[in-house]
């Protein structure tokens, strides 16, 4: 079984390459826009200084590690929205194309299930693409704080106390995976939904698949003026993974000082929240019965 | 048990047409059956019954087990070409033999090299760079090294040319073919796996029309080349089907004594394609 699934995980990196292309693509790009940036800001060679010299000498720690999360922060949400645009294609097109070409009829000339196959798509889908994208976030990060590191000491500055010993690389890193992860799974029934339409559809998976989407929110308001659907599938809530509480506060009081604990991201995320939360398991349902009806359909219909 | 296939007044409906109407046979361990029969006439879905890949009405049991219901099991067992060009285009040599390795506990990578060695299919290639004559002599490859007691082939050589075909039937019978093993096949073709078959079945409208060792087929089946006043008094015996050839009669008779044709012409056993188109046509009158 596990052997079994490891090699049709591995099946989906040949097939797929999207998989690890993108995260490279988008890594190349982040790391180019990064050095983009600091040619740009080296212009400003007086400010830059004053800034250089004021980061070293005025700032705390905590300001400091606040300003190299914040980086991490704007260089890392590149690769979340990847994420979701490559989940949604890799899914859509996961049971399709194998019917498109009938190479679905070799595949099912071998010992495996259906469960087994549609399974290794579910897996790859909320927990492999997304552990990719923390790869890349953490490699990204690496190199970006090592091409920063280079140009600070290119400007006289201390590369040692401005970056290495101020980032908070392990809890920056704890956060993306947690987040990453969390969101993958909370929106599983997405998931769920794009392999169910990709083993039923007889043509253009993606239009039967997002034609709903919008088509019934908009019958819905017409007809009964209500906005159920929409809030229950597109919005879902927002996720529950966050202390909004604190954000609230800070919102609040107008101040945006972090404070020592403010700046680390692990505070700010509350799993026992998110575990807890109703809209997650029935998330988790609602994706469990569109991936059982994927293996249905795959099982059932006769391909002929 | 010897009986490998068992089928009990199994019958597959799409809607109102029947495309498989309560057939009934028996397949034994070792033997190579060729399923004839025209477009349309079921053969496909048979197969795929045969195969688990449809549910069907009545009992049918392969390899003792329950073809739809157990297919995991089934497929470590059986090993099928449903077409040519089903092996998926993006995948490479390479990466195909290490998929099945991996999920196929009676696969011998050994053997598929060792196949692959003989043909011009590069290990480097993808699927999609090759021919589709070196797609199917790939897939050959890994199905041959498959140790499986069923095979299936549903027209394997469609598409291919003829000194592809021949080998590839010669393939089969030295490299595969032993008496633990039994080969299910169906082609247009007949003329050409003709000799190998020990068995044929034919099948129209969803019905087995034949079903023989082809031992048997002389004892039972007399072509009869005739003309002229002959014709006449064979015509008595009540030939299946009769056809003109250059002038002369051809008849086809079946269980008629050979020696009562004798005296009245030429006779021979009918080949399968002349056997077939006689039972075709026979049953539609």
């Amino acid at each position: 079984m596990i052997a079994h699934q490891l090699a049709l995980i591995k099946r989906e990196f040949w097939e797929h390459r999207a998989i690890y292309v993108t995260p490279i693509v988008i890594a190349i790009i982040v790391t180019l826009g990064v050095m983009a940036m600091l040619v740009f800001v080296s212009g400003f060679a007086k400010e830059l200084n004053i800034a250089i010299f004021g980061a070293q000498n005025i700032a705390g720690e905590v300001e400091r590690k606040a300003a190299l999360t914040g980086f991490f922060l704007s260089t890392s949400w590149f690769f979340l929205v990847a994420l979701g645009i490559l989940t949604a294609f890799y899914c859509l097109d996961s049971l399709y194309a194998e019917r498109k070409d009938k190479s679905i009829l070799f595949w099912r000339s071998l010992p495996i299930t259906d469960a087994e196959t549609v399974i290794s798509k579910l897996v790859t889908a909320v927990v492999v693409i997304p552990l990719i994208a923390v790869a890349g976030i953490i490699v990204t990060h690496l190199v970006n704080l090592a091409v920063t590191s280079v140009w600070v000491m290119s400007k006289d500055g201390n590369a040692l106390l401005l970056i290495w010993k101020s980032v908070p690389l392990l809890d920056n890193w704890a956060a993306a995976l947690i987040v990453t992860l969390a969101g993958a799974i909370w929106m599983s029934p997405f998931v769920g939904w794009f392999l169910f339409v990709s083993a039923y559809t007889r043509r253009s998976p993606f239009l039967m698949a997002f034609l709903p989407l919008v088509v019934i929110p908009l019958l819905e308001g017409i007809f009964f003026r209500s906005k159920i659907f929409a809030e229950a599938v597109l919005d879902r809530g927002g996720i529950p993974l966050f202390r909004t509480h604190e954000l609230e506060a800070m919102i609040e009081s107008g101040d945006w000082r972090l404070s020592g604990e403010a700046t680390n991201l692990l505070t700010h995320i509350d799993l026992v929240k998110f575990i807890t939360s109703p809209s997650l398991w029935g998330g988790m349902v609602v994706c469990g019965l569109f991936v059982t009806a994927a293996i249905y359909v795959r099982r059932y219909r006769d391909e002929s | 048990m010897t009986s490998l296939v068992s089928a009990k007044g199994v019958s597959k409906h799409f809607g109102a047409l029947r495309a498989v109407d309560n057939v009934s046979f028996e397949i034994e361990k070792g033997r190579i059956l060729g399923l004839i029969g025209p477009n349309g006439a079921g053969k496909t879905t048979l197969l795929k019954a045969v195969l688990g890949l449809t549910d069907c009405d009545g009992e049918l049991s392969v390899l003792g087990l329950d073809p739809f219901r157990q297919r995991k099991e089934l497929m470590q067992n059986i090993c099928f070409i449903a077409d040519v060009a089903v092996l998926p285009r993006w995948i490479g040599v390479e990466q195909l033999l290490d998929f099945v390795e991996a999920v196929h506990p009676n696969f011998s990578r050994k053997r598929a090299e060792q196949f692959l060695t003989e043909t011009k299919v590069r290990r480097d290639a993808k699927v999609r760079e090759l021919s589709k004559g070196m797609i199917t002599q790939l897939h050959l490859s890994i199905i041959m090294a498959i140790d499986a007691r069923l095979l299936v082939l549903d027209e394997p050589t469609l598409g291919l040319d003829i000194i592809f075909r021949k080998d590839f039937y010669a393939n089969l019978l030295s490299d595969y073919f032993d008496e633990e093993r039994t080969i299910l096949i169906t082609t247009h073709q007949v003329e050409e796996i003709e000799n190998l078959l020990t068995d044929i079945m034919f099948i129209n409208d969803g019905r087995i029309l034949l079903d023989a060792s082809m031992d048997d087929l002389p004892a039972t089946y007399v072509e009869l080349m005739t003309s002229g006043e002959k014709a006449d008094r064979a015509r008595g015996f009540g030939p299946i089907y009769e056809r003109d050839v250059f002038g002369k009669k051809v008849m086809l008779f079946e269980g008629v004594d050979r020696s009562n044709l004798t005296g009245l012409g030429e006779c021979h056993t009918p080949s399968v394609a002349d056997l077939f188109v006689a039972k075709v046509k026979g049953a539609r009158k």
